[in-house]
């Protein structure tokens, strides 16, 4: 009978993240998915791969998805998209990058810089001011909030140390928007952009202890790998970056089935038996996805539209943030939170973008919000990309950076309400599902059950979680990615190997020393 | 223009075949010029990279995938087809059955890769010349029909290896990779963090 040390069924980026971790440690790991892709419920798949997951989910009363609708256009060739079943974006300082660096994962990814977070309010999109210059050269902010906006900025960047606990401890579990007007004077329309822009919390009720991790971790990012807080991985997100850590994983030494079902689990016999009969033993333990549904559920609208959405980028980018704020869309209690994509980020086509919306509210309320957002969002691109569209600009909509004006976001600024758009937004496809928490039940003592969530469209969490079951499995995470890679390639192009000649050239073990990354501690929560 | 008068282009090299026919050997021989007889299976880095000098002018530099182990059961993530500009599908000329698998490879590649991906079929082992299988008409009739560039390696004893990858090499559209100028911006290089901050948001 085949043997592993270790058996983990499901490939969505924790368990891959656990596989790779483990392999590189020496443990014996044989990895299994059912689907014939990587990712699970965090999958990158092609339209056509959508196609048939659509059917799958409805004949699959376990699945964490429903409520799944999807339409496609006809003139288009479904190979060519790449759809994100639970996107996200990176901060440049946080423990993810962190991840990808010392794993080395990094190396089968492109990742490209994401600067620009827009916020919706009062009909408007605005550019977020986010930085101290942007503060100070927005017309718009009274010198009193500006005072009060870069006082909380000096404050979150330090809030963990001594002296600044005082200042919030009492707030620890209360919303953040009330610790900021009550100990910054910082109102509403500046706290929700702090909140729900920077921090892309998508509660109403952010605790204040998690909304200041967020938004220092915003803060500290700008300018780690460059001017830009955030980035995004080509061709997709966590089902990319779950590939690369099975790839990894493999690399490792552990083994990979894609297309195969477990269909049986023996904890007393520690072994499995999988779909086409075959039986494998584990010596330690079986990571198992866990079906028991929780309370909690993320609801998603992707659009692909016929419209490269280029105002909403930053120069030369590709992807923006726009969030819809508490208040913003007939009564909206939580935030909707929106990824936009262009055509460079590879999920689509040129003059095309891929729209990502997605909420935590439920139901009836939770689609309808979706749809308000979506309506705001076509409204404002089409007014965008109306090339003969007058517009006037007013000496306020002249910013000066280091001297240079900048007209800042000018059409962005304007409102909506007297837009009447003459041509039609296209929807070349549109898919819409809900996806519902799982939550970790203990089985057996040889059985780790895995829980997932898919609430967060950035990376917070994934790491914790993943070292979480690695210590689970190896009794501690001290030798979580502890790996000396062998250093085999990278910068030799110096030595050239001559043609007819088969001398040996650079295999040198240079390995480049990185600079530690260190920002700030991790998330308490 | 005051271009160098040297060309240089980067690839990406992708490795396929039937588990044990010798694809890590293969690439091992090319790149460090050794060969393990009890080597287990696949090399142990992302990937490895040689240059070789086409001619005088010429250099093209291979970043080369190796499967892994996940050929074994059909588990490639499109990660691994993506991009790549060449392909070595492999089999062992001692066991016929391998070079069914590598037509079978050659059908995936064609289906996943790019279309303008230059495909070699490598016959290994022929050092193994008295426990031959395959007859080398056999395969070259194949190659010429599909449309491949054909080789009979071995790993172990170097024979044609080099030969095999100058021949993928002289194929490649030099040219217009190198004209992209070199090396194509990837992206963000999280293995250079910025010393200098960006913004001003850390140090108000």
């Amino acid at each position: 009978m085949e043997e592993y040390d270790v058996i983990i069924y499901g490939t969505d980026l924790v368990q891959s993240i656990v596989g790779a971790a483990l392999s590189w440690q020496g443990v014996s790991v044989l990895h299994v998915d059912k689907s014939p892709y990587y990712g699970g419920a965090s999958a990158t798949l092609s339209l056509t791969e959508i196609k048939q997951w659509v059917e799958s989910n409805n004949n699959d009363p376990s699945s964490p998805f429903d409520d799944v609708k999807l339409y496609v256009s006809r003139n288009i060739d479904t190979s060519k998209y790449s759809i994100d079943l639970s996107p996200r974006i990176i901060f440049s300082a946080s423990d993810f990058i962190d991840l990808l660096r010392t794993s080395r994962v990094y190396r089968y990814l492109t990742i490209k810089p994401l600067t620009m977070f827009h916020t919706y309010k009062d009909d408007f999109f605005d550019k977020l001011a986010s930085t101290k210059e942007d503060i100070f050269t927005d017309q718009s902010i009274t010198v009193q909030t500006k005072r009060a906006l870069l006082k909380f900025m000096r404050f979150v960047l330090n809030y963990q140390s001594e002296s600044s606990l005082p200042i919030w401890t009492d707030f620890k579990n209360r919303p953040i928007a009330e610790f900021l007007q009550a100990k910054f004077k910082i109102d509403p329309i500046y706290s929700n952009e702090l909140v729900y822009t920077l921090g892309l919390c998508p509660a109403l009720a952010t605790p204040t202890s998690v909304g200041l991790h967020r938004i220092k971790k915003y803060l500290t990012s700008m300018g780690v790998f460059g001017s830009f807080p955030a980035m995004f991985s080509l061709h997709g997100g966590p089902g990319e970056i779950a590939q690369g850590f099975c790839r990894s994983g493999a690399v490792g030494g552990a083994v990979y089935r894609l297309h195969s079902d477990v269909s049986s689990v023996d904890p007393d016999t520690q072994s499995i038996v999988l779909d086409d009969g075959t039986n494998i033993k584990y010596r330690e333990k079986l990571v198992i996805p866990s079906q028991q549904q929780g309370s909690r559920e993320v609801r998603r609208l992707v659009a692909i539209v016929s419209n490269d959405c280029k105002p909403w980028f930053g120069e030369g980018e590709s992807a923006a943030v726009v969030v819809f704020p508490p208040g913003t869309l007939e009564g909206n209690e939580t935030a909707v939170q929106c990824l936009i994509f262009g055509a460079e980020s590879q999920q689509c086509q040129s003059g095309q973008a891929v729209w990502y919306l997605s909420t935590t509210e439920k139901g009836a309320k939770g689609k309808k919000e979706l749809e308000l957002a979506l309506e705001k969002l076509e409204s404002a691109i089409l007014r965008e990309s109306t090339e003969d569209f007058d517009i006037e600009v007013s000496e306020e909509d002249v910013i000066l950076r280091n001297g240079t004006p900048l007209i800042s976001s000018v059409r962005l600024g304007q409102s909506l309400k007297d837009f009447v758009p003459r041509e039609k937004l296209q929807y070349l496809a549109k898919l819409q599902y809900v996806q519902h928490e799982t939550i970790a039940n203990p089985v057996a003592d040889n059985v780790i059950p895995i829980g997932s969530s898919a609430f967060d469209i950035t990376y917070d969490g994934i790491v914790e979680q993943a070292k979480k079951i690695f210590s689970q499995i190896t009794g501690s995470d001290d030798d979580f990615f502890n790996v000396d890679f062998e250093d085999e390639d990278e910068e030799d192009i110096g030595e050239v190997k001559p043609l007819g000649s088969t001398s040996n050239s650079n295999s040198n073990n240079n390995s480049n020393a990185e600079p530690e990354l260190t920002f700030g501690d991790a998330m308490e929560v | 223009m005051t271009t160098p008068s040297t060309r240089y282009a980067q690839f990406k090299l992708v490795l396929l075949g039937e588990s044990a026919v010798g694809k890590s050997s293969l690439v091992h021989r090319f790149v460090k010029d050794s060969f393990d007889e009890y080597r287990e299976s696949t090399i142990g880095a992302a990937f490895l990279t040689q240059t070789v000098n086409v001619d005088e002018n010429t250099t093209v530099k291979f970043e080369i995938w190796d499967t892994a182990g996940q050929e074994r059961y059909k588990s490639l993530a499109p990660m691994y087809y993506r991009n790549a500009n060449c392909a070595v599908v492999v089999y062992d000329i001692t066991q016929a059955a391998s070079l069914d698998r590598a037509k079978a490879w050659v059908k995936e590649l064609q289906r996943q890769a790019n279309e303008s991906i230059v495909i070699a079929l490598a016959g290994n082992k022929l050092d193994l010349e008295s426990d031959r299988e395959v007859d080398t008409s056999v395969a070259q009739s194949y190659a010429d029909e599909a449309g491949l560039l054909f080789y009979e390696t071995s790993a172990k004893s170097g024979e044609n290896v080099l030969e095999l990858f100058t021949g993928i090499a002289k194929k490649l559209p030099i040219d217009a990779a190198a004209s992209r100028h070199r090396p194509v911006p990837k992206g963000v290089d999280l293995s250079k963090p910025s010393p200098s901050s960006g913004s001003g948001a850390c140090n108000c």
